[in-house]
């Protein structure tokens, strides 16, 4: 299971990806911004999304539309600050499938992933 | 960075912050502080920014150094317990012990791992004043009609970030109670 993960911090990206390997999730690719995400993607393989929303270049919504338009099934997770209620709903309707607000914790990551691939 | 720290980079006064890191990330562009104040202080929060990023990341590879070597502590007690001369059923016991304790220290290090998610969300916190900044700055720019623009394409801002002190799992209750709202509203 190829996970592409989007983050413009490299900290946070570094979270996401201890989180996954506690839970068993070792294939990991990363991009920091949606551009260097879709580049990933277009590498072929990715079989997941964790998308950050406010980075530079391309952001997390914007991302999500371009992915949604060519690939409607990949499972895409957002984890961001972004914390409104508007804001969630704008993500959704974009078309991920499931949402995190930072800060979060290891469960809640587990939990979300292990929903989106069950 | 606390308050104060925030407070005396608007005052100009950044040297402290600066300082306190080894081998501190060149200032931007440098601008002159008395005929561009503003442009200074973007400048100056911006290696802010870029150098607790970095600071962060020496963190973590200190907590990943910390993990590797408790795995590597956990797989010689392992050998050891099949040892012929461990096979005592109070070495037994207390080779268990030990590795309890690794076990336990491996569980911290992935909760500070954890915590370090500050980095980002104070960065944003600071990305946001720096966007009031700058367009304070640029509204000054184009009101003299002298100085230069803020440049460059940034991220996009939150300026819904959770408040601080909110929970992970306050976080979490409230964003299921609005995909849960969402998806029911969509279903029907
Ligand atoms: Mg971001």
């Amino acid at each position: 299971m190829k996970i592409l993960i989007v983050d413009d911090s490299s900290t946070m990206r570094r979270i996401i990806i201890n989180t996954l390997s506690r839970i068993g999730y070792t294939d990991v690719v990363e991009g920091e911004n949606g551009k260097s995400g879709l580049e990933r993607l277009g590498q072929g393989g990715v079989e997941m999304i964790i998308t950050d929303w406010n980075m530079p270049e391309m952001d997390g919504l914007e991302f999500v539309k371009v992915v949604r338009g060519q690939n409607p099934g990949i499972p895409i997770l957002m984890v961001t600050t972004n914390a409104a209620k508007e804001d969630i709903v704008e993500a959704l309707q974009a078309g991920v499938n499931n949402y995190v607000v930072k800060p979060f914790t290891p469960d809640t990551l587990k939990e979300k992933i292990e929903s989106l691939l069950g | 960075m606390d308050q104060s720290e925030i407070d005396a980079l608007l005052a100009g006064g950044s040297k402290s912050v600066s300082q306190s890191v080894a081998d501190p990330i060149p200032p931007a562009e440098s601008q002159e502080p008395h005929r561009d104040p503003s442009g200074h202080v973007i400048a100056e929060l911006d290696t802010v920014t870029a150098v607790t990023e970095r600071e962060s990341n020496k963190v973590m590879d200190q907590l990943d150094q910390i993990c590797r070597l408790v795995t590597r502590q956990q797989e010689l007690i392992t050998g050891m317990m099949a040892h012929a001369g461990s096979q005592d059923p109070g070495v037994q016991q207390a080779i268990h012990e030990v590795a309890s304790a690794g076990k336990e220290i491996q569980d911290k290090v992935f909760e500070a791992m954890d915590l370090m998610q500050f980095q980002d969300i104070t960065r944003q916190k600071l990305e946001r004043i720096l966007n009031h900044l700058r367009q304070i700055h640029d509204y000054i720019v184009d009101l003299l009609g002298t100085g230069t623009k803020s440049e460059g394409k940034r991220a996009s801002i939150s300026n819904t970030i959770a408040q601080t002190g909110t929970t992970p799992d306050e976080n979490k209750a409230h964003a299921d109670a609005v995909i849960e709202a969402f998806k029911s509203k969509n279903k029907g």
